[in-house]
């Protein structure tokens, strides 16, 4: 059986695939929904801040690879926004899936604007859009509204496979 | 987290350097990707035309009608533009000067926008194979587009000119306003008239007739009228040196997503005055800029003034449309600072 991480890459590649066609040229409003960093949030919504750190990493890998930005920027934020969603036990003592979906939409709304700061360090001269309170509120309803979907497909990809 | 971030740094260093290890990565990453973006493409194609016609068909039925029109307003016009520059290039040819179709190109296809909120660049199905290399400069129909930024076997990605990373030398080309002197004469029959265009050559010559009449004695006036003499009073149209094109370098500098480019570093001399909105703006060449000459790039939309000796800044309207980019050409032009040691 394959291991948690094959999965999550082969996953990812489809979920990738979907962010560059499908979800580029839909965009509501003019934001386009960044599913790679609400995938890369679930995994740390459900698995915690080391396994979400660690998937974050991977997907943002994936992502940097299709983007014209450094290699390692969307790993960055990919990882540091699923490490934080990781932390939402010592917030809430059993989080349930609509906590979840709320943790999903906001710190995927906070990783995404924390892409031009990250450009920004960097010296890319990152900018916020001029309509960046639509982006906001865009990407947490519609985080949230995606995450009922996206936790059982993570759930899947990330389980533990037994061993032997 | 920490080495996460250790990660992350060490690729971002890697990257920046240009690390061969970076750019194979993104390479292999590349050729095992394309499949399943294909495959992804032609599955949602469906709902992505359903999204345009619920969300763009009134706006696309508009268009089409103005498009029509102005593709019948245009048509004489593009043969008359056509004829001038064959003439332009001719004329530079002769004085060996560089032109645009000495420059060999390469058509290709835009087949994805970038998929991030921030960033301004397209990919295009044509990569090293065709000889396409990093800096050349990409164009469509209408002007300027942007620069090739990276290179692979087959695809290609174009930094658009509206990308905050984009900085490009381009000159202004600054028409004067029309002004009409009056030459002072005692005799206000003969007052020449100049009025000075500084684009176009108009001569015409107006002769009116007066009677004249003979002032030798033993002639009654009046009861000889000698033959009409025509006394020519010129209204001739010419273009008086201080007044033509004055061309002005600047920096072109894209401001990111919903922000119009703006040119800054020009020098508001006396000659080269006070620059007209509309006019145009093209690339200025030279051995270290990235593009060649006289690519068309926008017009001035704005000029916002500033105090002191900073000279104006410049918005412009690129006149390619970014938004909606279909096929694109790719100037086989590398620029000095772009090309690697063998």
């Amino acid at each position: 059986m394959a291991s948690r991480w094959t999965r999550l890459v082969l996953v990812s590649l489809i979920l990738l695939g979907l962010q560059t066609t499908l979800l580029n040229d839909v965009r509501p409003f003019d934001v386009m929904l960044p599913v790679m960093l609400l995938f890369a949030v679930t995994a740390g919504t459900l698995y915690g801040s080391e396994i979400g750190a660690t998937a974050g990493l991977i997907i943002g890998v994936m992502y940097d690879c299709v983007l014209s930005m450094p290699l390692g920027l969307a790993s960055l934020v990919f990882g540091a926004a699923a490490y934080a969603a990781g932390l939402l036990p010592f917030f809430v003592r059993e989080p349930t899936w609509w906590t979840r979906a709320i943790t999903i939409g906001v710190v995927g709304t906070v990783g995404e604007l924390a892409f031009p700061v990250a450009q920004s360090m960097v010296g890319f001269g990152g900018h916020f859009p001029p309509h960046v309170v639509v982006v906001v509120v865009f990407l947490v309803v519609s985080g949230m509204s995606i995450a009922p979907l996206l936790l059982p497909v993570c759930r899947w990809a990330l389980k533990e496979s037994p061993v032997g | 987290m920490a080495l996460l971030v250790l990660t992350s740094i060490i690729l971002v260093t890697l990257d920046l350097q240009g690390s061969a290890a970076t750019k194979s990565m993104r390479s292999i990453f590349g050729a095992v990707f394309r499949p399943v973006e294909s495959v992804a493409r032609v599955v949602t194609r469906p709902a992505t035309n359903a999204w345009y016609g619920i969300t763009h068909y009134n706006d696309v039925t508009v268009e089409n009608e103005l498009l029509r029109e102005k593709i019948a307003q245009q048509e004489g016009a593009a043969v008359a533009a056509a004829a001038s520059v064959r003439l332009s290039q001719e004329l530079l040819a002769l004085n060996g000067l560089p032109t645009l179709a000495g420059i060999n190109s390469v058509s290709a296809q835009v087949i994805g926008d970038s998929p991030s909120n921030f960033s301004q660049s397209v990919e295009i199905d044509q990569g090293t194979e065709s000889g396409i290399k990093v800096g050349m400069p990409v164009l469509n129909a209408a002007g300027l587009v942007g620069r090739i930024t990276q290179v692979f076997a087959n695809r290609a990605v174009v930094m658009l000119i509206t990308d905050p990373q984009y900085a490009l030398s381009v000159k202004i080309i600054n028409a004067p306003k029309t002004t009409v002197t009056t030459a002072p004469n005692e005799d206000p029959a003969s007052a020449v008239t100049i009025v000075s265009v500084p684009d176009s050559i108009d001569p015409q010559i107006t002769v009116p007739t007066v009677p004249a009449t003979s002032n030798i004695a033993g002639f009654t006036p009046g009861s000889i009228v000698a033959p009409r003499t025509p006394i020519i009073s010129s209204s001739l149209t010419i273009p008086p040196g201080s007044n033509v094109s004055v061309r002005e370098t600047g920096i072109l500098e894209g401001r990111g997503v919903g922000r119009v480019p703006t040119v800054r570093f020009i020098d508001a001399t006396q000659r080269f005055g006070v620059v007209q909105p509309g006019s145009p703006i093209v690339t200025a060449g030279g051995s270290l800029s990235l593009a060649p000459p006289d690519i068309v790039v926008g017009t001035v939309s704005r000029v916002k003034e500033r105090l002191g000796t900073a000279g104006p800044i410049l918005e412009i309207d690129i006149v390619a449309d970014l938004s909606n980019l279909s096929f694109v050409r790719i100037l086989l032009y590398q620029p000095i600072t772009e090309r690697t040691a063998p």
